[in-house]
């Protein structure tokens, strides 16, 4: 968190081969400079962390106000409204479900994790044991592949291409309509797609099924006077994380949200994708096909274990169909 | 067709050639001056009887004076002296249409903004005939003495035929005939060859007529809101993130408000290279005479027209008279109308003048174009016979995608002043809108105002806020009631994105999000949404439905006659299927003909079954 080692390679790999002076720029606010910039206080007076101090950080597209049910908002000044935490608007979403038991960063996260250099203190399975009744946690193959948050984790937010535009002598800066408050004077930030809904899947280091985002797909402008300079919305890199949304919940998708889903794990069929940024000039043929992507912290799903994956065998059918008639037949009559 | 091509060009060049083709050319003043002026078209010769004026006179001024609508002739004050005169039925027509009227735009926001008040409005006062052909009054629309009436007059109004709109970026156009046939650019600036007019604006970008017009004319007004023109298009107005960046600029294109559209998927219709008129018939667009209250009883064409429905294939009618109305209708299309031609027929049982049928196949032909295009009958094929899909809506599952707009905070403020843009004059109350949130895939559906299961989207999820001149708010984040309760609401809608494949099975009949939950997660007898209203603790801002412990209900209303969401028994018979479709996934299969029977479900469990792989589609 002190040295930001792995955010400076970042940026060195990606926006800091167009702007040297990137990471400076507009991502050093965020960098641990003292102790009391967690710990309060002064002098000797040292505090545990408010709730509200991690935050100064880990906000915005950051696991962290995703845990109170927030997600970041389209960047167009349109969607500037609602919720407001430190000063930035946010979507409603449901909350963390340790976040609505009154549970605290520092109950997970204690400081001699932390210091340890450990994302955290303890792990779901540390204080949950799983209850073989549950449908899901009958299957073997579940408790082996999966981290609990792949199926347990309400929502993630997702950015799908980050520009970051750089202006000099420019008078075209003006011209975005886009918040202003999340870089250098003379950049804009904004994101050509967000989303908020089931993450994606991938595999992480441990070798486990769990949720990736794009972190980031790295596109940059650069604009001098009245015209781009270079190449325009150059895709700098396209990379992507496993990480853990801190958007917990009780639920879980039905089975076909992974087993009925190739799109889920980037393996969607390109004849019937949507969205097409290749035709507006960001190289890539759609977000969420693999090729010329890379998780940087694990791997993409592999098209062979997704088709195994989704073969009907006896047992699957069984569950699958279970599942169904337990809530189709939970469904009261009544009218709408 | 080529011939007619030819024709133009050789009414073109006489003009070149000889100077001038006008009545009385030589005494003109107007084409001494306004040389290198367009033709507006072969018929259309002299430019007094359009503009009006004095041909004789040498100065300008005097010469202009009595010019009808001074540049614009076709605008409604003067139109019943100009087009009128030699087209009073389109006239008549255009009258009362929905596009000049906006009694419908006008109606549905009363509506939903707690403005009903038992009358029907119009732009201006207007004497015509309901739909059932009894004189109706429609009422001018600054008499509408409500926010609705505010909302409409300074926020709606510029998009209708009878206004002119001059300011916004791909969006303007000239008002009365002259918005569709004399089509502004981008920025409605005069681009041909008349120098003493070049480069001005407001005007239109030529001065030739066009008579059929093309999508882009379509898109000047249809890309806000439903934005049905950009859909089709494949163009995607979504968050307006402005980039990626077209030379420095905001891009990749921008269009009017801020806004940019990113590429999607095209609708297939316009993949192959059909145009809005190609579907839409000349009623559609310029009405049939009657006033309607609602674009979806003006409109005639249905998906079925060309392609069949379940049972019934498409029908037509022969041509026997050189007066139908088809053979006028298509004087300027590529293919002319023949006598004998078997024209396919509209939902109001009119034919179309560019769609036939020919040795048992239906053709569509381009308007502009003459391209012909086979449109597949999709009449008895197990598909589209499915027992219980009765009811379906054919874009409910062909629809690649749904332009939905969750969370419309629109706040009017007394203490500045804005544009009524009918009474044309600032007055005070001024609107602003913020949102929430865009989406594409996937869209939730309902029974619409025919009973038909079809896609919804927010028609609106509107907060309202007002801002007393004290600054006191006397209304802040209200929702309005809407059929005796307060809650938003969702209307049905074609979103004009048809794809090659239709959604999958699966897709549908195993995500609560197309029944009205909105994104979720499933918790025992639960349904739990994860994107949130603001105005609840735990209601889908993306949906309309909820199931907590087994309770379903409705808490958002779908509007229009005869619309609601399903009720408990369809979404149980909706996700029941979920249990067959994970060994039949093939809507071929026959076990979908008839009625399907759950206790079979035992035996079929019980027998040991052949490993299948689901296919799927992704976005």
């Amino acid at each position: 968190m002190a040295t930001r080692e792995a955010e400076q390679a970042f940026v060195a790999r990606s926006w800091g081969r167009a702007d040297p002076g990137f990471y400076q720029a507009n991502c050093a606010s965020c960098h641990v400079t003292t102790c009391f910039d967690c710990h309060g206080g002064g002098g000797h007076q040292l505090a545990l962390p408010g709730k509200e101090d991690c935050h100064s950080c880990h906000r915005g597209y950051y696991v962290g106000a995703d845990y109170y049910g927030m997600a970041p908002r389209e960047d167009a000044l349109r969607y500037q409204r609602g919720p407001d935490f430190q000063g930035e608007h946010y979507l409603k979403m449901s909350a963390d479900v340790h976040q609505r038991a009154g549970m605290r960063c520092g109950d997970c996260h204690s400081m001699a994790s932390l210091a340890a250099g450990r994302k955290s203190a303890v792990s779901c399975r540390d204080c949950h044991q799983p209850d073989p009744t549950i449908i899901e946690h009958s299957i073997a193959g579940h408790l082996e592949n999966l981290e609990c948050y792949s199926c347990h984790s309400a929502w993630a937010a997702q950015e799908y291409g980050t520009f970051f535009v750089r202006f000099r002598d420019s008078s075209y800066q003006q011209y975005f309509h886009v918040r202003r408050d999340q870089t250098a004077d003379n950049y804009i930030r904004s994101a050509y797609l967000r989303r908020q809904n089931l993450p994606p899947l991938g595999i992480n280091e441990e070798g486990r099924i769990s949720p990736i985002r794009p972190q980031y797909l790295a596109y940059f402008s650069d604009v001098v006077g009245e015209e781009a300079v270079g190449e325009e919305n150059r895709l700098l890199t396209a990379e992507w994380r496993a990480f853990f949304p801190h958007t917990v919940t009780r639920g879980t998708p039905m089975c076909d949200a992974c087993h009925h889903d190739p799109q889920r794990f980037l393996l969607g069929d390109p004849e019937t994708r949507i969205y097409r940024p290749e035709q507006d000039g960001l190289t890539l043929g759609s977000f969420w096909e693999q090729e010329g992507q890379d998780v940087v912290n694990g791997s993409f799903y592999p098209r062979q274990r997704f088709d195994n994956m989704s073969r009907r065998s006896p047992e699957f059918v069984k569950a699958y169909v279970q599942k169904w008639k337990n809530l189709t037949e939970s469904v009261a009559p009544s009218l709408p | 067709m080529a011939d007619f091509r030819f024709f133009l060009f050789l009414a073109v060049t006489t003009v070149f050639l000889s100077g001038c083709w006008f009545a009385g050319a030589d005494e003109s003043t107007c084409v001494a001056c306004h040389q290198g002026l367009e033709h507006v078209s072969p018929t259309h010769n002299d430019c007094v009887d359009c503009h009006g004026g004095d041909a004789t006179e040498k100065d300008k001024d005097l010469s202009h004076r009595g010019m009808f609508g001074k540049k614009n002739p076709a605008a409604p004050k003067v139109w019943d002296k100009t087009c009128g005169s030699c087209h009073p039925y389109q006239l008549e027509r255009v009258k009362s249409n929905l596009m000049t009227t906006a009694t419908g735009m006008i109606k549905n926001i009363q509506l939903t903004w707690e403005g009903e008040d038992g009358r029907l409005y119009a732009n201006q006062t207007l004497e015509t005939h309901a739909a059932d052909g009894t004189p109706v009054t429609l009422e001018g629309v600054a008499a509408l003495d409500h926010l609705s009436g505010e909302l409409y007059r300074k926020f709606c109004a510029l998009c209708h035929v009878s206004i002119e709109s001059n300011q916004i970026w791909e969006g303007s156009h000239g008002a009365g005939c002259a918005a569709c046939h004399f089509p502004y650019n981008e920025n409605a600036t005069y681009q041909g060859g008349d120098e003493t007019v070049k480069g001005k604006w407001p005007y239109s970008a030529s001065h030739e007529m066009q008579v059929l017009p093309d999508n882009s004319v379509c898109v000047r007004c249809h890309n806000r809101s439903g934005r049905i023109a950009l859909n089709y298009q494949g163009l995607n107005d979504g968050n307006n993130s402005l980039v990626p960046t077209s030379n420095g600029f905001p891009g990749p294109q921008i269009i009017g408000g801020v806004r940019n559209v990113t590429a999607i998927a095209p609708d297939i219709h316009h993949e192959k290279g059909m145009e809005c008129i190609d579907c839409h018939t000349s009623r559609d667009l310029m009405g049939d005479g009657y006033a309607y209250e609602n674009m979806y009883h003006q409109v005639e064409i249905r998906c079925e027209d060309c392609h069949g429905s379940a049972t019934e294939r498409p029908t037509f009618a022969t041509v026997q008279r050189e007066n139908d109305e088809a053979v006028r209708e298509s004087q300027h299309y590529q293919r002319q109308v023949q006598m004998g031609d078997e024209l396919i027929l509209t939902s109001k049982g009119r034919k179309y003048s560019n769609v036939f049928q020919e040795d048992d196949k239906i053709w569509v032909v381009g308007k502009r174009s003459g391209k012909r295009h086979e449109s597949k009958v999709i009449t008895d094929t197990p598909e589209h016979t499915i027992a219980g899909h009765e009811r379906m809506a054919c874009y409910s599952c062909h629809s690649q995608s749904v332009a939905q707009c969750y969370g419309c905070h629109t706040q009017y403020d007394l203490r500045t002043t804005g544009r009524d843009f009918i009474k044309q004059q600032d007055t005070p109350g001024a609107f602003s809108e913020s949102e929430d949130y865009r989406m594409l895939y996937p869209f939730p559906l309902a029974l619409d105002q025919r009973g038909m299961i079809s896609p919804v989207t927010p028609g609106c999820q509107t907060f309202v806020t007002v801002i007393e001149r004290d600054g006191s708010r006397s209304k802040d984040s209200y929702v309005a009631v809407y059929d005796g309760e307060q809650r938003l609401r969702f209307a049905p809608f074609f979103g004009h994105n048809v794809g090659k494949k239709a959604v999958g099975c699966g897709d549908c009949h195993s995500n609560p999000a197309f029944v009205g939950f909105g994104q979720h997660v499933v918790e025992g007898d639960s349904i739990n949404a994860t994107l949130i209203c603001e105005k609840s603790m735990d209601k889908p801002l993306d949906g309309f439905v909820t199931l907590k412990n087994g309770d379903y209900r409705a808490f958002s209303a779908i509007v229009r006659e005869h619309s609601r969401p399903l009720n408990s028994q369809e979404v149980q018979r909706t996700w029941a299927v979920n249990q067959c479709l994970v060994c039949h996934p093939d809507p071929k299969d026959p076990i979908y003909q008839k009625e399907l029977d759950y206790r079979e479900l035992d035996t079929c469990l019980a027998r040991p079954a052949a490993e299948r792989t689901l296919n799927s589609s992704g976005d």
